[in-house]
């Protein structure tokens, strides 16, 4: 073996990764000191990568001379109201269909399967249609109810994976004492599918939390945006030049995100993955 | 109350409460909407209480595909398809194989590299709108190492818009992939690369031989999945671009909203809506047809 070339290739693998990583981090990087920089200097030429001179004005301005706080308590509720009513029906649906016999239940997961390729978007006219009909224009309620019908289908599919690896004896179990299914949802099937909930309640999350398309079309009111129509919104509305402000307030709503990532950071790749192996 | 004393009985009515939520959901907000849709597409459809729709059978279908711009949009989300698939494959797999090498900072590369995946669509769309803008950073950079002499206009020329598009797209999406192929990669048992090690094998005949069929199910699922993704590709297009100049850089997903929501041409952007959906179904089918694993493969034999 020659032991002499193991550091170079070691080497190499190492350069490979760094460069990698600076494209990666470049972008974020300036957003990160375009949003630190004084506005004045924005459209000092050549541009920087790193400013000389740092203040926190464009956060200031943003927190309180703007309604960002409003905007955000919007995506907060939007985003944890989309979680909670997803979870209640993608784990009921994925228990039964996991667990239970009855006419139609493959039709009904081939069905919901089947929506899993057609992208959110398409059914957005219809929908927009609904949610007029329904007086939920302009509303939270409007964009929690069509977020949750997005994210429903691959939620009962993670779920359904899970719940069907949980052993059918506790079933026996739960009946011999006397217990009903709602008693085997209650006390087994919930308390042993955490991981697969938390997992699904993340992306679910993160998916309420970004969209933009549809709460664009449903939403018209300033106090109602969520933050990414404001942010895209603010954008326009100053010219599309206030970059430090821009970027001020894209670093915030990354806030939230950032701090799940951070502290649940296995539940991402553990549910990547069994959706990737079960796939 | 009589008490149910039949358990089967007992059971069912359990099994319709569990049902229920899901089915009013499901049925409501997507199979409803879903018919509606074909509906929409054969009429000049009008939305409102007070206006009253036409029935015009297959007259959308056919300005759809008569319309140069959808043409252009179509191949448009097509090549982004072509160009991001492949680009987020190899770079997130070539990632994810120097990473499966016990190398130090592991955990820290792989956080670095998710974060882009992690940064709304809005947010990274507005970056590279200034990145790319003509006295933006990057600009200067090529000019600076002499690359380019004058200022590329990025996102007021076509083609070099839509490059924008894509980089943006594998520049997002190489996190995703890395993290699935790494999961991947630690599936496949160490032993094979022993046995190869000892017939001679090189690391480019093991990668070959021994890697990628060990890792086709994932592939199948990443190339399905992405595939999926190109066309859902909406919000750059519409924050960088807006589809200009004059719809040459529009996808499907921007063109549709384009017609129903600033030309109230809902029937047009149904039609066009359904045209897509049967196009993505055709290319998974085709896809799920032709990269299936067969089961006497490595990968088959492994995954018993």
């Amino acid at each position: 073996m020659n032991k002499g070339k193991i550091p170079f290739s070691k080497m190499a693998v190492h350069g490979v990764l760094i460069s990698g990583v600076c494209l990666t981090a470049i972008p974020l990087i300036y957003m990160i000191t375009t949003a630190l920089r004084p506005n004045a200097k924005l459209y000092e030429y050549p541009p920087r990568l790193f400013p000389d001179s740092v203040t926190l004005a464009n956060f200031r301005y943003i927190l309180f001379e703007q309604n960002f706080g409003g905007n955000f308590i919007n995506s907060i509720v939007v985003a944890l109201g989309t979680v909670v009513l997803a979870a209640f029906v993608a784990s009921t649906l994925a228990f039964v269909i996991a667990r239970f016999e009855f006419p139609g239940r493959n039709l009904l997961f081939s069905l919901i399967m089947g929506t899993m390729i057609i992208p959110g978007m398409v059914l957005i006219l219809p929908q927009f249609e609904l949610i007029t009909w329904l007086g939920l224009l302009n509303s939270r309620i409007g964009l929690i109810l069509v977020y949750v019908s997005w994210v429903v289908p691959f939620s009962t599919f993670l779920m359904k994976g899970f719940i069907e690896d949980i052993p059918h004896e506790f079933d026996e179990a739960v009946y011999i004492d006397g217990g009903s299914v709602g008693t085997l949802f209650r006390r087994i099937v919930l308390p042993l599918s955490g991981p697969a909930i938390i997992t699904t309640c993340i992306f679910n999350f993160l998916t309420a939390w970004e969209e933009y398309p549809w709460a664009l079309t449903v939403i018209n009111d300033t106090e109602k945006r969520t933050l990414p129509i404001a942010i895209a919104g603010f954008f326009g509305e100053h010219n599309f030049t206030q970059w430090g402000y821009v970027f001020a307030m894209s670093l915030l709503s990354l806030i939230p995100v950032v701090v799940i990532f951070i502290f649940l950071q296995r539940f991402f790749i553990s549910g990547l993955s069994s959706g990737a192996i079960k796939g | 109350m009589p008490r149910v004393k039949n358990a089967n009985l007992s059971r069912n009515l359990w099994i319709f409460l569990f049902l229920l939520p899901g089915l009013l959901l499901f049925g409501i907000f997507t199979i409803y909407p879903l018919i509606k849709l074909l509906v929409m597409s054969f009429f000049d459809w009008q939305i409102g209480m007070d206006q009253s729709s036409r029935f015009i059978g297959f007259q959308n279908y056919l300005s759809v595909l008569n319309d140069p711009v959808f043409a252009v949009s179509l191949k448009n989300v097509l090549v982004y398809g072509l160009v991001t698939v492949p680009g987020q494959i190899v770079l997130g797999l070539l990632i994810a194989v120097l990473l499966n090498k016990n190398i130090k900072f592991k955990v820290g590369f792989r956080l670095l590299f998710y974060l882009p995946v992690i940064t709304s669509w809005v947010i990274v769309s507005l970056i590279f709108r200034y990145l790319f803008a003509n006295e933006g950073l990057l600009n200067y950079l090529l000019k600076v190492c002499h690359i380019i002499g004058e200022n590329i206009a990025w996102l007021d020329t076509p083609a070099t818009g839509l490059l924008t598009a894509e980089l943006l797209g594998i520049w997002k999406g190489v996190g995703w992939t890395m993290v699935i192929f790494l999961a991947a990669l630690q599936t496949i048992p160490q032993e094979l690369y022993e046995a190869a090690a000892m017939d001679g094998c090189n690391a480019w005949q093991k990668f070959v031989n021994i890697t990628l069929p060990s890792i086709r199910r994932t592939m199948l699922f990443v190339v399905v999945m992405l595939s999926i993704g190109a066309f859902n590709v909406f919000t750059s297009i519409k924050l960088m671009t807006d589809g200009g100049p004059v719809h040459q850089t529009e996808v499907v997903l921007t063109w549709m909203y384009y017609k129903a929501f600033d030309t109230r041409k809902f029937g047009y952007s149904a039609a066009l809506s359904y045209i897509m959906a049967l196009i993505i179904a055709a290319i998974t089918f085709i896809q799920f047809k032709y990269l299936q694993p067969n089961e006497t493969n490595v990968s088959g034999r492994l995954k018993q």
